[in-house]
Formats: C-alpha cells, structure tokens, sequence
C-alpha cells in the first residue's frame, strides 16, 4: 500500500522501529527526557489558559524541550513532502475519500472530532502511543500496558464500526 | 539544547511521515488487521528501546553527566477510560498526537481541524481535573498526569 504523501513506496518497518527506537534513546541519553507527544498539548495550552492544570511544574518545565520537539515534527513532515515531490496544502485522505467521501467541511468537522477524544483521552490516560506504547512498555510499566491495551482495542472497534459496517468497501 | 530537540523532533517528524505511521490508511488497516506495517513498526521499536533503556540505568548517566531519573506514569481508572477514548479518537483522525503535526508540516489541511480539537480535548480534561479526580483516582496536581 502506498502513502497517501505523493503515493510513495513506506519505509520498511524494522527501520522504521530501529530510527524511533534511536529518537527515543537519544532523548533519554542525551538529555535525561523521556519520550511523549500529548504532554505537549498540555504545554501549548499552557501557554493560553490560567488554569492551574496547566501551570502546574510538570507542564511548564517541560516546555523548554518539548515544543521545540513538537515543532521538529512539523518540520519533518515538511521536509519529507519537500523532498518526496513537493510540498502543497492538500485534502486527499485516501481510504476515506472512497468511503466516506465528505467534503473539505466535513472533513475538518470530522477530524477535529477526532482531535477531542484525542486530547481528552491522552491526557486522562497520562499519555499517548509515544509516552505509554512505546517508552511505557519498553520500560516494563503497567500503566503503560493498560493504556496501550486500552487504545489498540478501542481503535479496532471503532475503525471497524466505520469501515466493516457503516461505510463498508469492496475489497478493503 | 533546543537545536538539539528541533532536529530529534524532525528526524522523529520525517520516520513517521514516511512509515505509514502518520498516514490515514496505514492506521486503519492497523486496526482492520490488513496492514502489519504499523505492528512491526511498534514491536521492533519497543523491542530496540527496552534493552536500550535498561543500559543507560545501568549507566545512571547522561552523555553529559546528569544523574538519570525517569518519572513513571501513575497508575489509576484513566489509564483505561482516557486509552479508550484516545482509540476512539486515534480510529476517527486516523492520526495520534505525534502524527497530527507531522501531517500538518505535509501539508494536509484537516490535520489543522485535528490539532484544533486535540487542543480544546486537552484544555477540557485540564477544567474537569479537580471534578475526575475522585471517580478515576487521579494523581494530585503536584504529581500531574505524566508526561507523554
């Protein structure tokens, strides 16, 4: 299956799994951090709202490393558009243009569906699939085990719901 | 050191965009049992970080000679309820938290609805903290919901 990023070839996933795992380890050797995404929202809210939630010390002294963390993966996203064929605003979406096939409304009405149960659940959860799935678990942490479990199992039956019986396709 | 975050954060930025791992299709065939890309992305990832991760404890350093400390996550009824509706979410994006800004770099532009939505999720769960607390056992706030 190709990519929806200009139809390219994906990276094998042994060397995919070796470079996150590298990422990750770099992160802890380098600089004593443990990998996580979603604390990031955290930190982008923190910079708006004067809740106490996020002006406690776990958020606002993890600012300094993670949003420029955060911003790396922008940037790397850009560059690998740049570089894989050129970099321009889309909204091609693949599997759901055949199947669902909302407009560009409906399609930031549903993604930003998505993006609630994200942010609401990552952080209820203590973490998401870089945090729990894989420092969590390459750490041996129970919580981590339970998150992971918890979300893969959840992702199966929603994505099943959606594609095997509200918008079934031939051949998927 | 932020140079140094910038640059992990992109090559980061660049795997995820190029694995499937940030792809809309990818993760549903995850979830759909038709694509072992993003299982084997997972598996070698965590199998290469745990032995890793177990060395530089033994160390008990950084290259720069800080003592290591790792915060764990708490364990509490959030980890299940907030996993679940993080899979909701993760299933109807298509994207988690790490591959949201990557497909915001790539250019595609419902990732920013996504971004929108996974912010005000966050902004929400940080109003009703101190009302979850009792019903999910959350840590206080001094402790925090850890960091991932």
């Amino acid at each position: 299956m190709p990519l929806i990023l200009h139809g390219l070839p994906p990276l094998h996933w042994a060397l995919a799994g070796i470079g996150i795992a590298g990422v990750t380890l770099a992160l802890l050797l380098l600089a004593n951090r443990r990998l996580g995404i979603s604390t990031g929202f955290e930190d982008i809210c923190s910079l708006a709202l004067p809740l106490p939630y996020f002006q406690r010390a776990a958020v606002t002294s993890g600012r300094g490393w993670r949003l420029p963390l955060l911003a790396g993966l922008v940037l790397g996203g850009f560059l690998s558009a740049v570089l894989g064929g050129g970099w321009q605003p889309t909204w091609a979406l693949g599997l759901f243009d055949e199947a669902i096939g909302l407009g560009p409304a409906g399609k930031l009405a549903w993604m930003f569906v998505g993006g609630l149960f994200i942010g609401f659940g990552t952080r209820l959860a203590g973490g998401c699939t870089s945090g729990h799935g894989i420092f969590g678990l390459a750490n041996l942490e129970l919580p981590s085990l339970v998150t992971t479990i918890s979300f893969l199992g959840a992702g199966i039956v929603t994505t099943y719901i959606v594609y095997r019986v509200l918008f079934p396709l031939v051949g998927l | 050191m932020t140079l140094v975050y910038l640059i992990l954060g992109t090559v980061f930025g660049f795997i995820l965009s190029r694995s499937g791992a940030a792809d809309y299709g990818f993760i549903q065939g995850m979830f759909l049992f038709t694509e072992f890309q993003l299982y084997g992305i997972v598996a070698v990832a965590v199998l290469v970080t745990a032995p890793g991760i177990w060395l530089i404890k033994r160390r008990g350093r950084t290259i720069l000679g800080q003592r290591l400390s790792i915060e764990m996550k708490p364990f509490h009824r959030g980890n299940v309820a907030g996993g679940v509706l993080f899979g909701i979410g993760w299933s109807i994006a298509g994207m988690c938290p790490g591959p949201i800004l990557v497909n915001i770099g790539e250019g595609k532009i419902y990732a920013l609805a996504a971004l929108a939505g996974a912010l005000v999720g966050a902004g929400l769960l940080g109003a009703c903290y101190p009302a979850l607390q009792r019903p999910f056992a959350l840590p206080p706030l001094k402790v925090g919901a850890g960091e991932g």
